[in-house]
């Protein structure tokens, strides 16, 4: 019969869309995502944008310098799913079905990585046109757009594949849970509602240099406030967040293989 | 490609030194049916995991399908169909979705993977709930649906970790009818798992016994109960009394037996040579059994012997 193996090109896009019809079959799941990052930038945009006043912004509108903070914390739902969607497939013994396919196990996981990623690019694209509904203007113009939208891609790849890695590990909702929370230092242990200059305490302006998300925002703020005009930021940018998915990617790929070793 | 299995001294230690086997060796033919006997937590279900690449084992080689279970796991996830203990089921998924699926891993066109998932509904009956979502299906049909996953890609060799657990008589009936089917007609190579000795005697060819790690018995259940099992002479007293009675009569250094309320058993090699004398010491102590019965070493007996410090059993599984 047909005893051949699918290519790891056509595995990984079968593995991705069946990723996707789970998601679009679980509403429940996902809208409160999206409902949660609008709901950030809100909050923020009226509670903090007065800070914009102030010398170190240099006249920056402050919706631009917290957007990246709404699409980086979308991560949580949107990406994080991925290892919710995981651990489901790894209670209901999917998991080891897929593990006993001829299918490469990096397409295996690279199913919901990519479906928690393009998740996270739809909240990205929502939640920007909420910022132009609230008075948004990116210095970058259209193409800002785009390169706002590659880095949010970036970085649902690398959130999305450190969450199913540590659900591969974790093996059950709660510790795949708990390993998630490392998105709280992540995402405020950085230059989050300040600019870098703004920051007053010595060891967060340390922890903020060596958080990845830092180089994210740097990135994004660039596009969206000062266009192109300087472009090392953005590069930066791309080659942290590129840097981080080889990593999380891997470790998924690895972890995938043992996942099921009774221990 | 071949159907034939080959397992040469395999030893899986898990963490904590916990020994689920202990050193396992034994061959499958090509379109042997065979079945892997055992107590709870005696290792069955790792050796299936062992054979079908998803654990790797502390020592010890295996060969499915003519492929180094090593050293080429692609080539021997293509060669069999496994059906574990728990299935394999994406609730969110149609029945019809999930065959789809299936086949496009295996390298099915579109067109090819929806005219093998139409053929396997048929083939389990779930024609009908084709396009509704799996995770409503009855634990029988999702057993049915698991088993016609394990058969999309016509695999040479079958895995069933017990299958059939938890089905009522239909259900079972069904998938066991299926895999006689495949072994008989198609040429599959079965390896079964199971609990239900009666099952293992009607379709097996051959059976291994493992208990603690170890196989401590192998052969066709024929064999297995002429070796290893005794004849038991079964009388039925109406009175425990008598029973009690009957049982110090008749005991005697040459064979077993055993007394449970009403019933005395003695267990012997041949039932019918020991029959004439158990017979005249009833009748010297006046004793009338209102039956008596002589049958035949059943595979539960030789399962209990062979297995028989069963508390001590509980290994990993």
């Amino acid at each position: 019969m047909n005893n051949q193996q699918g290519s790891f090109f056509s595995d990984t896009i079968v593995m991705t869309k069946r990723s996707i019809i789970t998601i679009l079959r679980n509403p429940l799941i996902f809208i409160p995502n999206l409902a949660i990052s609008m709901f950030f930038l809100f909050v923020y945009e009226a509670g903090l944008s007065g800070i914009a006043n102030l010398p170190a912004f240099e006249g920056a509108n402050y919706l631009a310098f917290i957007l990246p903070v709404s699409i980086v914390s979308a991560a949580i739902g949107g990406a994080g799913g991925a290892g919710q969607a995981l651990v489901k497939d790894l209670d209901n013994g999917f998991f080891s079905r897929l593990l006993l396919t001829p299918s490469s196990r990096l397409a295996i996981v690279l199913g919901p990585i990519i479906a928690g990623m393009l998740q996270l690019v739809i909240q990205a694209g929502l939640i920007i046109c909420v910022g132009f509904f609230l008075g948004l203007e990116v210095a970058g113009g259209a193409l800002g757009v785009v390169v706002v939208l590659l880095l949010t891609l970036g970085w649902g790849l690398a959130f999305a594949g450190y969450s199913v890695g540590v659900a591969l590990r974790a093996k059950n909702a709660q510790s795949a849970q708990a390993g998630t929370f490392i998105f709280f230092p992540l995402i405020f242990l950085s230059t989050t509602f300040v600019p870098y200059e703004l920051i007053d305490a010595a060891w967060l302006k340390v922890a903020a240099s060596i958080n990845p998300v830092t180089y994210l925002f740097e990135a994004m703020r660039a596009v969206l406030i000062d266009g192109f005009t300087d472009t090392w930021p953005i590069v930066l940018g791309f080659l942290v967040i590129i840097g981080l998915c080889a990593i999380t990617i891997t470790f998924s790929a690895v972890s995938a293989k043992k996942a099921v070793s009774t221990d | 490609m071949n159907g034939a299995i080959h397992v040469n001294n395999v030893v899986k230690t898990f963490k904590g030194d916990v020994q689920a086997v202990r050193g396992v060796s034994f061959d499958v033919a090509e379109g042997e049916f065979f079945a892997f006997l055992g107590p709870n937590g005696a290792g069955k279900s790792t050796t299936v995991q062992l054979l079908t690449t998803l654990l790797k084992p502390t020592s010890g080689t295996m060969e499915v399908a003519g492929y180094d279970v090593n050293k080429d796991p692609e080539k021997v996830r293509l060669s069999i169909g496994v059906a574990l203990q728990e299935t394999g089921i994406d609730p969110d998924l149609k029945g019809r979705e999930l065959l789809e699926f299936q086949a496009r891993l295996f390298g099915f066109s579109k067109k090819q993977a929806k005219e093998r998932a139409a053929e396997l509904l048929e083939l389990v009956g779930l024609t009908e709930d084709a396009d509704r979502m799996s995770g409503k299906y009855s634990g029988g049909m999702r057993r049915r649906l698991d088993l016609a996953m394990t058969l999309v890609h016509k695999p040479k060799i079958l895995f069933l970790d017990e299958p059939t657990t938890g089905l009522d008589p239909t259900n079972r009936k069904a998938i066991w009818k299926e895999i006689k089917r495949l072994n008989k007609e198609e040429g599959t190579t079965i390896f079964l798992t199971t609990q239900y000795l009666e099952e293992a005697d009607q379709l097996a060819d051959r059976i291994s016994i493992i208990n603690k790690g170890q196989i401590v018995a192998t052969g066709t259940p024929e064999e297995l109960k002429r070796t290893l099992g005794l004849d038991a002479v079964v009388l039925q007293f109406d009175e425990e009394d008598d029973a009690i009675k009957a049982y110090e009569a008749v005991s005697s250094p040459d064979y077993q037996t055993e007394r449970l309320k009403n019933d005395v058993t003695i267990l012997a090699e041949n039932g019918t040579s020991i029959l004439a004398d158990v017979i005249r010491k009833l009748d010297e102590q006046n004793l009338h059994p209102a039956q008596l019965n002589v049958k035949p070493p059943s595979l539960d007996d030789v399962f209990i012997q062979v297995t028989n410090d069963k508390k001590e059993g509980a290994v990993h599984e």
